[in-house]
């Protein structure tokens, strides 16, 4: 089984979110992979190690090359090989973009399954997915929190609205992880060093039109004027004064 | 200028974000609405769109992006219409972006707010909101509670007659796994705790009980999802989900920045907690320092009353 998984990276969460002249000022962003990918890392060498085959990460990314030693991680719970694609001015919210780029790669990859996280933990479209499986003509499975595989059929829980779907499907298919999906592993040394020896190839890509909307302006949410204590004489007189609060303040109840 | 809404239903009736994306597409051109499913006419003419096109056939019993894709992007195309507008429900994140990839437009996941002035959607859970000013052609879906519903009432139905392809999925089933309990991203009310709570017996003691005294539906921090006290579907924030219900109460919850994410959009936040100092108060509208062991249990009991 050949499986593509596709790795975003993405700027850390702790990362200080500063707008300048209407735009998020990123020069200070420090990039980790999208937590929602690693489960797809995780779960691709579950299949390998009891299929067979093997396991590429595919990620499309800047010059930057500061972002190596963390796909490196990735190598060392079990993947293959990493290819990283190298954009002038890559920016990861033009799904329709990079869709395009990273399924022209995939073209010539004969996977079988094209698995990557549900969503970027940056700006959250959950579109990259979709629109690769659609560009390659296959069908995709998003959301998912469970992935089988016996006889070659894929089995997959998908979360919805008050259930889980469950979808049958032969290869080649796309999936996104749900966060339930599996456990990560933690690699061992010995994994870790045998990571460094495995095939890590940066490829140039020329930067490609697309209908992606352009954002005008960033700015930062309205802040909350939060910070209202109840005081009370007792705990029952502070909650007698919240409800009281919901029921004609706010009136939520 | 035609604009096409895709409703979703739900046993007899229209979903309410449906109606509330079928409100928003009224200031935007002719709305047509489409609504897919198998035995949902009855349901479906309520969508609040002046056309609606039903296509109800066996095939289409579960969603399916492939089917549903062709559909939306058949009825697009027949009526030369230029937007695509539907709910950030679980169908429509999945859906908005196969459709976007089809058509060649832009995609926009999750709007706040959707009109003429532009769209507004948020990027880093919520703490930065992109602002765009597109003309262009572009699919669109609509955060849950962004407007309000419109009436419901009927238009005009027609039935859609093109083609549904093959997809190579299958849906087996729907497996109800918390049948009777109210969808996070859907309630009007959200009841969440935390680590504060110390066992997951007592998150079944005390959120669970409230939660349902409330008509909510129930949350939690990922420190608990990650203790595995409950399921992942419940985990609110950054990497869980992102709720923005009228009343959001935060329980033993610390209120770190990656929660906070997840629901600093909500109308009203409620926070208890003992440390005076936690983040979440920063929030909060309406906070209690206290024992939530002393607190929980008399807020309960004074609310069924
Ligand atoms: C990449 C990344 C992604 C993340 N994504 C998320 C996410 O999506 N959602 C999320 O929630 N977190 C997320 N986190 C984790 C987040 O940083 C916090 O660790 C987590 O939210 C803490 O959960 P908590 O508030 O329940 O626990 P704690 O921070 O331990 O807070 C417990 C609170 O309970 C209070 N308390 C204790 N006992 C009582 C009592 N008897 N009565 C009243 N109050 C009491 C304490 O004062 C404390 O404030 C993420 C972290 C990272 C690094």
């Amino acid at each position: 089984m050949n499986i593509v998984v596709l790795v975003k990276m993405v700027p850390d969460t702790e990362s200080r979110l500063e707008i300048v002249d209407g735009k998020v000022n990123e020069s200070g962003f420090k990039y980790m992979v999208n937590p929602y990918d690693e489960f797809a890392v995780e779960q691709a060498v579950q299949f390998k190690e009891a299929n067979g085959g093997k396991v590429t990460i595919l990620s499309l990314f800047s010059n930057d090359g500061s972002i190596d030693t963390d796909l490196r991680k990735m190598m060392a719970i079990g993947a293959d090989e990493a290819i990283v694609l190298r954009q002038d001015n890559y920016r990861g919210d033009k799904p329709s973009a990079n869709a395009t780029v990273l399924s022209n790669a995939i073209k010539e990859m004969e996977a079988d399954l094209i698995i990557g996280g549900v969503q970027g933990i940056d700006y959250y479209q959950s579109a990259t997915g979709p629109m690769i499986a659609h560009m390659l003509g296959i069908p995709h499975i998003s959301g998912v929190t469970n992935l089988e595989l016996n006889d070659g059929k894929f089995t997959a829980k998908r979360q919805v609205e008050g259930g889980l779907q469950i979808i049958e499907c032969s290869n080649p298919l796309l999936v996104t992880c749900q966060k339930d999906m599996t456990k990560v592993r933690f690699p061992a040394l010995k994994d870790i060093m045998m990571s460094k020896r495995k095939p890590f190839e940066s490829r140039t890509v020329e930067p490609v039109e697309s209908n992606d909307v352009e954002t005008a302006e960033c700015s930062l949410p309205p802040a909350r004027g939060g910070g209202m204590i109840i005081e009370g004489e007792s705990s029952e007189d502070k909650v007698d004064k919240l409800i009281e609060k919901l029921k004609t303040e706010a009136k939520v109840i | 200028m035609s604009v096409i809404v895709v409703g979703e239903v739900d046993g007899n009736d229209v979903k309410e974000i449906s109606q509330q994306v079928a409100a928003v597409a009224s200031g935007m051109g002719d709305v047509i609405g489409i609504v897919m499913g198998k035995g949902i006419s009855d349901a479906a003419m309520k969508l609040s769109t002046s056309k609606i096109i039903i296509a109800d056939d066996e095939a289409l019993e579960y969603y399916d992006p492939v089917k549903f894709t062709s559909i939306v992007a058949q009825i697009v195309n027949q009526n030369n219409a230029t937007k695509v507008l539907m709910g950030a429900t679980t169908m429509g994140k999945d859906l908005g972006p196969r459709v976007a990839a089809e058509l060649g437009w832009g995609y926009l996941g999750d709007c706040l707010e959707a009109g003429n002035e532009g769209f507004v959607r948020p990027n880093y859970a919520g703490k930065v909101l992109a602002k765009s000013n597109t003309t262009d052609s572009v699919v669109l879906s609509i955060r849950n509670n962004a407007y309000p519903a419109g009436e419901s009432w009927s238009g005009s139905v027609e039935n859609f007659s093109g083609e549904i392809p093959d997809s190579g999925l299958t849906t087996t089933t729907i497996e109800n796994v918390g049948a009777g309990t109210i969808e996070l991203t859907e309630a009007s009310i959200v009841v969440s705790g935390g680590r504060g709570l110390e066992s997951p017996e007592n998150y079944d003691e005390h959120i669970r009980p409230l939660a349902a005294a409330m008509g909510a539906a129930a949350g939690a921090s990922r420190a608990i999802v990650d203790a595995g006290w409950v399921t992942h579907s419940h985990q609110v924030g950054q990497t869980g989900k992102t709720v923005t219900p009228d009343l959001y109460m935060a329980i033993g919850i610390s209120g770190a920045i990656q929660h906070l994410g997840g629901m600093s959009g909500s109308k009203f936040i409620v926070a208890i907690n003992k440390d005076s100092e936690a983040p979440i108060f920063k929030v909060a509208d309406y906070g209690i320092v206290g024992d939530l062991f002393e607190i929980i249990p008399l807020l309960k009991s004074k609310l069924e009353n």
